[in-house]
């Protein structure tokens, strides 16, 4: 029966790209640890810190994807879902500091102290526990997707008018987290973090195991997202995404299935903001940008939307190029981001996964025809559902 | 019959005063203006009050010079000079007998400092000097100085001028600055109280201030008569500042009006998520810098009419780049809205990065014309003229878009060919052509909504990013495809915005209204003036 | 599938091999300068002059023959006003550039992003803005205006010649003018000023319609008492600030507004004719008239081939730290980071107002404090200056939390929040 499961909810393709993610976790880890900083196959730290952000990109893209590509909601507010899983990390490592603050104040965080707080607000407790932080991680961004969602689905708020107050959302969001009466820290966010879980932020090993950690979260999302789409669950989405009306017309309550994929992609959101915060070592509110919402479409866009490897390809991919290009040609960039996009949209509009998926499939299917000597083939159905 | 005689006497006075002195005045203000060049910062209070003093119609022109900043000393023995600008030399006058001094290198010379302290005094020394002038308009500043700056010295001299002034505006403004002057005088109880009621009248903040102020020294009995003037100043100020919010708030949403109306068209009616909108108001705004850039230099007595000839070039230049961004890119994604917003996302970059490469990062100063200058009073508002034109401009470009949209046979087709294309070309409507024609339009509005913009804000590459998100929200909020919509959507979310604003503070309003949106869009999910009929499906 | 992990592997390769070939760059025979400004996004209106100014200083003494008989090589990054690229950036360029030192940052969390790198990697940041202070990390080198090099001698100028009783606190919302109004909240009480004579507002990032609270302003200038602005509200929204100020007629002699993020450069963008008066605290004006400032004025005009070209504040602070830099790396004989880190500490050098400017064992530096008043040309003029040079206090000494701490990166004591009271390194030191 889990075989069957198993068998049912991967293709080929997804099983290769989870057996990747598992060998990286493994392989690049130890490259990092084991071998001498000389040693050709050495992998080092900088790079290891800047492939486990790529990877929480990934997952984030992987989580639009799972709400634009399948089930045709256009988020424009998925940074702020992010965002907030990072701000729940943030706040575990912020307690974490603990009396090593500059002020040496073992309750209170830096930012709180100069500005004469003189308590911890209400929110800040119960973050000095990892597991309470960790649950806010997705419960957070689970609740706020899930609140807003089951408003807005409810009242057939949908195409361009969704995305506009998704938008909305996350501009509210910026705008709040920016004021410093929140106690979040305002726009310098939260930073200079010390530990996590007991173990160094700036160690190496945890750098590793943080980017082996984002790797397996990424895997496991796929599996999940996979086996979510692949369900009959998952083909009702399809169907919501192709055509509503007819679908709640058919008897389905649409509004329920979109409020379930749309809560799971956020807390999955949360899930790579937590996972990108001790990473880069801050979050702060410029993460709410509406901008960086737009981003991930993006990369999802050029990936290929309605894939599952696609929106991660994507993310790696516009990320790679955003870090060589700012180092390569600092003035220049800018042309070279926003002409990849006009391009991907006007000859890519698979997107690079779905492209190449389209032509493969062609191919094996010319490839079988001529085998099979068969006149006239059914090409197989790209697997990019535009 | 007994007024006029008053006048002339005052003014023999003054002639006799400033003859008797004349001949030896000519040295004695030669010695007075020099000393201005050799006095530290805190002394030419004094040796201002001294000029002031000679009563001399020739103090005049030095103390204006000094107030602007040119007035200059000779390094090399210590003579002070008017400073007339010119190129890399300095055109010397004579502060005495306003001849030509020649002119001399600017190492040579050395400006006379001036701080807000001296040009305090200088304000009000030359308020003294020109309450008897010819020029209304010298006058009328001259009140206002006494206004601003009571002195009790100067009562008995605008009692004078009071009897004297025949032009209406002047007038008001001199009665109102004796009452201020008399309250900071030694004048008797009852003429005070009548000041306090003068004032009580009149809803001004010189009057309120100067009444704070001498509540804490005024006598016992004087006393209840300023808290009762002040409490009714107060209370006449609470009532127009719910008028002023009105107006601000109409302010704010005709900027969010032009800001919006380009996407009104693009988005609304095409149905483009056009990201690269705010980018087409930045180009309109780069316009106007260039324009006055060129008159500036090459035509400087056009410069009050550089918006005029601004504006029609700004919506030719930023229509042709409309005009490109369809014909290259965005035809080939109609069907596909959401693409649009990728593509248009990356144009977007490409022109920003365009422009800080071209014009570099930095704001660039876009001046305004003299009628979009300062501010005048209407009853207890304040209204300045650049937000009075916005607001008139804003309707003007909208009623001229609702005319062009409802009344010519550009818009009939442009309609016809959003709401329904296949249908629109059977009738022989050339589809592609009207698509671009629309968009260039949409986008030559938006870079006339720049030329207005531009007057307000910064000139600078990310100009457009700061409104993308609030006109999106404006088109939405008034319901797509409605161009009724984003009017009624534009002002109403300013107006809101300013009722917010004074009890919630800006960052805490504006969150709040973003909320109320989102949640009046659960309420009316097509927005306030939703489309019907099959359209909607569409 | 193999499409996507050729493309990966490719991808993987293509970054390696851009790394290794910087690498291997690193290798010649120059020593690298980092420079860490944003050259798009929100702040590369403020932060690309700088970044040219930098690529200067490095021409001109590359000109001069270099640093230790090598010469010096700009590296530049656009970390793109994105603050986790900010971090992103400084690794790369301390641990694949291998650069000495950088030269960068202009915003408060763009520093607070790059700190725990500089410290990780023991590499040197010189960070050139005026900044809120509460800070002092081994690994940087302050060389703008703590807030007692700036705010709180301008307050004082307002009060002693101008008379000023009522203070109205205007700021962005955020850390800087959040901290730098609490100190000055404290220090005008502490000298007399009343509670309800204070007024404190915040707003938003890139605000533009200030009617509001331009209104609000003339309203509390109207108590009859002598009222000033101190304004910190930052970048792109002092623009429309001094245009509603112009046109709703709050002029410098009636209400002066003291700036402290409004230089030349800003003012650039401007029609400063109606603002004249109003005021700029700085440690730099580019109307400062001494034969170095001529000079690097000129330098700089020739460097961009614009004669319109403004200079400011910042722009000074990096010429002293870069000079600061090249004589500790002189004296030091290496460009090492900890021998740099032991030899900056004392080291003089002339700053462009006609004096000296010094590196303190806190890491901050002094600088004289220059009151200007804006003029009808877009420049500042200088109407008052303090007598001496004020050195950069980094625990302000009126919040009640860090007033008892101080900083010496000096050899035995080594710390960046020494507390006087309790005698410990580290905060409270408990």
């Amino acid at each position: 029966m889990i075989t069957s499961f198993l068998m049912r909810s991967f293709d080929r393709s997804i099983l290769i790209a989870v057996a990747i993610l598992v060998g990286l976790a493994m392989l690049v880890p130890a490259l990092n640890l084991l071998t001498a900083p000389d040693h050709p196959l050495h992998v080092p730290t900088y790079l290891v810190s800047l492939f486990g952000k790529y990877l929480t990109y990934a997952l984030l893209a992987l989580a639009l994807d799972l709400v634009w590509g399948f089930c045709g909601i256009l988020s424009l507010g998925h940074a702020a879902f992010f965002a907030l899983g990072g701000y729940a990390m943030g706040m575990y490592l912020m307690r974490q500091i603990g009396a090593r603050g500059s002020y040496g104040n073992p309750l209170l965080p830096d930012f709180m102290v100069f500005l004469n707080w003189k308590e911890l607000p209400w929110f800040w407790h119960g973050f000095d526990m990892f597991w309470f932080a960790a649950l806010m991680v997705v419960l957070v961004p689970g609740l706020l997707a899930f609140v807003f969602g089951w408003f807005a689905f409810r009242s057939r708020v949908n195409g361009v008018y969704l995305s506009i107050i998704t938008q909305a959302m996350t501009y509210a969001l910026l705008l709040a987290f920016f004021r410093n009466d929140m106690g979040f820290g305002g726009n310098n966010g939260l930073t200079d973090f010390k530990d996590i879980l007991g173990f160094n932020i700036q160690a190496d090993g945890t750098r590793a195991a943080l980017f082996a950690a984002s790797a397996l979260m990424l895997a496991l999302c796929l599996i999940l997202s996979s086996a979510i789409v692949r369900s009959k669950y998952g083909k009702v989405l399809v169907a919501v995404r192709d055509a509503e009306s007819r679908t709640r017309f058919l008897g389905y309550r649409v509004e329920h299935i979109k409020l379930f994929a749309f809560t799971v992609s956020a807390m999955m959101a949360g899930i790579a903001g937590a996972l990108y915060v001790p990473q880069v070592g801050i979050i702060n509110p410029g993460e709410f940008e509406p901008g960086n919402s737009i981003e991930v479409v993006i990369w999802t866009a050029v990936g290929g939307r309605g894939t599952l490897i696609g929106p991660i390809v994507g993310a790696i991919l516009v990320n790679g190029g955003k870090s060589i290009f700012t180092a390569a040609f600092p003035e220049f960039w800018l042309f070279a981001l926003g002409g990849l996009f006009v391009l991907v949209t006007l000859f890519l509009p698979k997107g690079v996964v779905g492209t190449a998926g389209a032509y493969l499939a062609r191919r094996r299917a010319q490839r079988k025809a001529q085998a099979d000597q068969m006149p006239d083939n059914l090409a197989a159905e790209p697997m990019a559902a535009e | 019959m007994y007024r006029i005689l008053q006048i002339l006497f005052v003014a023999l006075c003054l002639l006799i005063s400033a003859h008797v002195v004349g001949s030896r005045a000519a040295d004695d203000l030669g010695v007075l203006v020099d000393q201005l060049g050799a006095a530290k910062l805190s002394d030419m209070d004094d040796r201002i009050a001294a000029l002031a003093k000679t009563g001399d119609a020739k103090v005049i022109p030095v103390l204006e010079a000094l107030g602007e900043g040119e007035l200059y000393q000779r390094k090399s023995d210590g003579k002070v000079f008017l400073v007339k600008a010119g190129g890399a030399d300095l055109q010397l006058v004579d502060p005495v007998t306003g001849a030509d001094a020649g002119a001399t290198p600017k190492a040579a010379m050395q400006k006379v400092k001036v701080n807000n302290a001296v040009r305090r005094a200088v304000r009000s020394a030359l308020g003294g000097l020109t309450l008897f002038s010819e020029d209304t308009g010298a006058r009328l500043k001259a009140a206002q100085s006494m206004l601003q700056t009571p002195n009790a010295d100067a009562l008995e001299a605008i009692e004078t001028a009071i009897a004297a002034e025949k032009d209406g505006s002047v007038r008001k403004v001199l009665v109102e600055a004796r009452a201020v002057t008399l309250l900071v005088s030694d004048r008797p109880d009852d003429q005070k109280r009548q000041a306090i009621a003068l004032l009580a009248e009149g809803n001004g903040r010189n009057g309120l201030a100067v009444l704070t102020s001498a509540l804490a020294t005024a006598d016992v009995s004087l006393k209840p008569d300023i808290e009762a003037a002040i409490a009714r100043i107060e209370q006449t100020q609470a009532f127009w500042s719910a008028g002023q919010n009105v107006w601000y708030g109409l302010s704010l949403g005709s900027v969010l009006l032009l800001a919006a109306i380009g996407l009104a068209i693009t988005f609304g009616v095409m149905g483009i998520i056009n990201m690269a909108h705010g980018e087409m108001v930045m180009l309109g705004a780069y316009t106007t810098f260039l324009v006055q850039e060129v008159v500036r230099n090459s035509y400087p007595e056009l410069f009050d009419w550089s918006l005029a000839i601004a504006l029609p070039l700004a919506f030719l230049v930023t229509g042709a780049v409309g005009l490109a961004i369809e014909r290259g890119v965005i035809r080939f994604l109609y069907g596909r809205p959401l693409e649009t917003l990728l593509a248009t996302w990356g144009i977007s970059l490409i022109l920003q990065q365009s422009v800080r490469s071209i014009f570099g990062p930095t704001n660039r100063e876009v001046g305004n014309p003299s009628w979009m200058s300062g501010a005048f009073d209407l009853g207890g508002l304040t209204i300045t003229w650049n937000r009075l034109w916005i607001i008139v401009f804003a309707l003007a470009v909208f009623a001229a878009l609702l005319f062009l949209l409802k009344r010519t046979s550009m818009g009939l087709k442009m309609r016809a060919v959003t709401q329904n294309r296949r249908m629109a070309s059977s009738m022989g409507i050339r589809t592609p052509w009207v698509d671009a024609l629309t968009f260039a339009l949409g986008s030559g509005i938006a870079g006339m909504a720049g030329v207005a913009l531009s007057q307000i804000d910064n000139v600078s590459p990310n100009l457009g990013q700061g409104y993308i998100i609030d006109s999106f929200m404006v088109v939405v909020f008034g319901g797509v495809g409605n161009l009724w919509g984003t009017l009624v959507g534009a002002f109403s979310l300013g107006i809101l915005n300013k009722f917010l604003e004074p009890y919630a503070g800006a960052v805490l309003g504006k969150i709040l209204v973003l909320v109320l949106i989102i949640l009046f869009i659960q309420k009316k999910p097509r927005g306030l003036f939703a489309l019907k009929g099959r359209a909607v499906e569409a | 599938m193999t499409i996507k992990a050729s493309l990966t592997g490719a991808f993987l390769a293509a970054v390696l091999s851009t790394t290794a070939l910087n690498a291997a760059f690193a290798a010649d025979d120059t020593i690298k300068v980092g420079i860490l400004h944003s050259l798009s996004g929100t702040m590369a209106i403020s932060e690309t002059t700088l970044k040219d100014a930098m690529l200067m200083l490095i021409d001109e003494q590359n000109k001069k023959g270099g640093l230790l008989g090598k010469k010096l090589e700009a590296v530049v990054v656009d970390p793109a006003s994105d603050w986790p690229l900010f971090a992103e950036k400084a690794r790369e360029l301390v641990s694949v550039d291998k650069v000495s030192a950088v030269f960068g940052c202009w915003t408060s969390v763009s520093r607070k992003s790059v700190l725990p790198v500089f410290e990780e990697l023991n590499s040197i940041l010189f960070y050139p803005v005026q900044y809120e202070g509460e800070e002092s990390q081994r690994n940087v080198f302050y060389t703008g205006a703590a807030p007692n090099q700036q705010a709180i001698p301008a307050v004082d100028y307002l009060m002693a010649n101008e008379s000023v009783e009522r203070w109205v606190l205007a700021g962005t919302d955020y850390v800087y003018p959040r901290t730098t109004n609490k100190i000055l909240e404290a220090y005008l009480i502490s000298k007399g000023v009343k509670p309800e004579d204070i007024m404190i507002n915040y707003t938003p990032f890139g605000h533009s319609d200030w009617q509001t609270i331009v209104s609000d302003i003339k309203k509390f200038g109207s108590a009859g008492k002598k009222t000033a602005v101190v304004s910190t509200i930052n970048g792109d929204a002092n623009v429309p600030f001094y245009k509603e100020l112009a046109n709703q007629g709050v002029k410098a002699e009636d209400i002066p507004v003291v700036a402290f993020s409004v230089g030349e450069e800003e003012l650039a963008g401007l029609d400063t004719g109606p603002l004249v008066g109003h005021l700029a605290a700085w440690n730099y004006f580019q109307s400062v008239d001494t034969p170095a400032n001529a000079e690097f004025i000129k330098t700089w005009k020739a460097y961009t081939k614009n004669d319109k070209r403004v200079t400011n504040d910042p722009m000074e602070a990096h010429y002293i730290g870069f000079n600061m830099w090249l004589k500790a790396v002189e004296k030091a004989g290496t460009t090492d980071t900890d021998a740099v880190l032991d030899a900056m500490i004392g080291v003089s050098v002339p700053n462009l107002s006609g004096g000296y400017s010094t590196m303190m064992p806190n890491h901050h530096i002094t600088k004289p404090v220059l009151i200007g008043e804006i003029q009808g040309d877009g420049q500042f003029e200088t109407v008052w200056e303090t007598p001496g040079l004020v050195v950069g206090d980094e625990w302000s000494d009126y919040l009640p939390d860090s007033k008892d701490l101080i900083s010496d990166w000096r050899a035995p004591m080594s710390c960046g929040n020494f507390n006087v009271a309790t005698g410990k390194c580290g905060g409270k030191g408990s």
